[in-house]
């Protein structure tokens, strides 16, 4: 279980995210909406611990073990993994040596080809694939949520896996957050397509920093459309 | 290859040295393949094949060899070279003399191999004509001792007449580097193509120095001039690249890329890009500094330390 208590974050003398209450639990998967700049990725990054993203205020847990002053690459073997929303190119690295971390993980072939078959890339065309400029987006979107279910997350972040991704390939997305879920674990994902959040248990509203609606994903569809869809605040997008 | 009776011994232990290093020997056994191998001041074997003069002949400290591949050749197999020092300490001299001539094609795949020297200056000069036509590739690879005392000095002269194409791949990657000055100069007669990529790791107190220079004196000539350096440790590196523009419709592109982990370390790059023909484009590019913190943070968040993180992100650069 993974908690944010009275979470806030300040860059620039600016909030960013203010007093962020969120309790996810075991096996389940929450989804963020919001309009851009609404802090959603700052959330993601604060859980996930990147350099200046720690927490102004407030503590995040995982498992009752408070996690707030734990590095990136600490929080990640505890089994939190973030997939980026624009995954960075990699010069000189294959798909392959992606996806093993350069050989440090032990995975099979069949195991690799299997993830890579679930995100719609053929292991004999991609394995030995430069994981650079060569790529479309797409792809190397799709290398990225092969990463993140080969790292077996205990939770998940996903921020915008569907941006950049064609409509058919929604289902795709879907089937990993599933795994994830099957795996034990459970995920976070911010989206901005309504399409996404029939997966999850719990959506959330977030708006100039603050969480202003939580619940059913169909409670909160309604807010959003009736509140969101036609409100004409704009947020500030934070420095990045 | 035919091997000196005499050397057999100093061929054996360059052969050790050479697979050690990663290289493969069956190449030189290979009769089919042209191939030179020396240490120190002698030819321990060389093996010619039809098409292909590999002449090579001692002088003080060192080999002179001129290689001249005949017009029209097109080798089925690269040319292989190994150059080793096997003394701990000296000087050794190499010149190379190579002639691609009319239409012909040559790859070389050169290794140098210096295993154990300690207080050693290798000094090479490279001299090539690329005839009309004419392709040739040339990977070198070092493989120095991990004293970080190597002196390596490597000086290319390559005139790349009409239509011809030079490609050059400089590493030294795996070892220690010393100290090193690596020049190339280059010169590229009408439609003629030149690429060049120097890859480097430089690490204690190793002292880097790389200076690219193309002249683009043809009508669309053009060249691409690459260099990546990672310093570490105590490392100093300067890399000056220099591409000039001569001949209409020439292009040229300078690019370095160097990256510095370690509080000591000095890096600079210097492009100078000069347009002496106004339908001329140069164009450079340049990076130095600290690993891409976002691909640092992209490995770190899947559980790889900063450390290795940083090692698998240079492992990538330099192939």
């Amino acid at each position: 279980m993974l908690r944010l208590q009275n979470v806030s974050l300040v860059r620039d003398s600016k909030f960013i995210l203010k007093n962020i209450n969120l309790t996810f639990n075991e096996k389940e998967v929450h989804v963020i909406m919001g309009p851009n700049g609404a802090g959603k990725s700052s959330l993601a990054y604060v859980i996930m611990g990147l350099e200046g993203y720690k927490p102004t205020e407030g503590r995040i847990f995982l498992d009752d073990r408070d996690i707030t002053e734990f590095k990136v690459d600490e929080r990640a073997k505890l089994g939190i993994h973030l997939m980026w929303q624009e995954p960075v190119r990699f010069r000189g690295l294959t798909v392959r040596q992606y996806l093993t971390l350069g050989g440090k993980m032990k995975v099979s072939q069949s195991e690799l080809e299997e993830v890579l078959h679930l995100v719609g890339l053929s292991p004999s065309l991609y394995l030995n694939r430069m994981v650079d400029d060569l790529l479309s987006g797409g792809e190397r979107k799709r290398v990225e949520l092969a990463s993140i279910l080969l790292l077996r997350p205990k939770f998940a972040i996903m921020d915008e896996p569907d941006s950049g991704i064609d409509v058919l390939s929604l289902g795709m997305i879907k089937a990993v957050a599933q795994r994830i879920i099957q795996q034990g674990g459970s995920l976070v994902m911010i989206t901005h397509r309504e399409e996404m959040v029939s997966i999850a248990n719990v959506a959330h509203v977030l708006c100039d920093g603050r969480i202003i609606e939580s619940g059913s994903p169909e409670k909160v569809m309604r807010y959003y459309k009736i509140f969101c869809d036609v409100c004409d605040h704009t947020n500030v997008p934070a420095k990045e | 290859m035919r091997v000196d009776v005499d050397r057999r011994t100093e061929f054996e232990a360059l052969v050790k040295a050479y697979e050690k290093a990663g290289g493969d020997v069956s190449k030189f056994l290979d009769r089919r393949i042209a191939s030179i191998i020396i240490s120190g001041d002698k030819v321990v074997g060389v093996n010619n094949v039809p098409g292909v003069e590999l002449v090579p002949h001692t002088i003080e400290h060192g080999v002179h060899a001129k290689m001249i591949i005949k017009k029209g050749t097109k080798l089925s197999f690269p040319i292989h070279v190994c150059t080793g020092y096997l003394q701990r300490d000296g000087y050794q001299k190499v010149i190379f003399d190579i002639v691609v001539e009319e239409d012909a094609e040559a790859h070389f795949v050169a290794h140098c191999v210096f295993p154990w020297t300690e207080q050693f200056t290798h000094d090479a000069l490279m001299n090539v004509v690329i005839k009309k036509n004419a392709k040739m590739s040339y990977s070198d690879e070092h493989y120095h001792s991990e004293a970080g005392t190597v002196n390596l000095i490597t000086v290319s002269r390559v005139v790349v007449e009409e239509d011809g194409l030079y490609v050059n791949r400089f590493a030294l990657t795996k070892t220690r580097v010393g100290k090193m000055r690596l020049d190339f100069s280059v010169a590229l007669k009408d439609h003629a193509v030149a690429d060049i990529l120097a890859r480097v790791r430089a690490s204690g107190n190793d002292e880097v120095d790389i200076h690219e220079k193309v002249d683009l004196v043809g009508v669309e000539s053009r060249a691409m001039l690459s260099t990546i350096v990672v310093a570490l440790d105590k490392a100093k590196a300067r890399v000056v690249n220099e591409a000039y523009g001569r001949g209409e419709h020439s292009k040229g592109h300078v690019k370095c890329e160097e990256i510095s982990k370690g509080s000591d370390v000095l890096v600079s790059t210097v492009p100078i890009l000069k347009v002496f023909n106004d339908k001329a484009e140069l164009t450079h590019e340049a990076s130095i500094g600290r690993v891409n913190a976002k691909q640092l943070e992209t490995l770190m968040s899947k559980g790889l330390s900063e450390d290795e993180a940083t090692e698998l992100i240079i492992k990538g650069l330099l192939g």
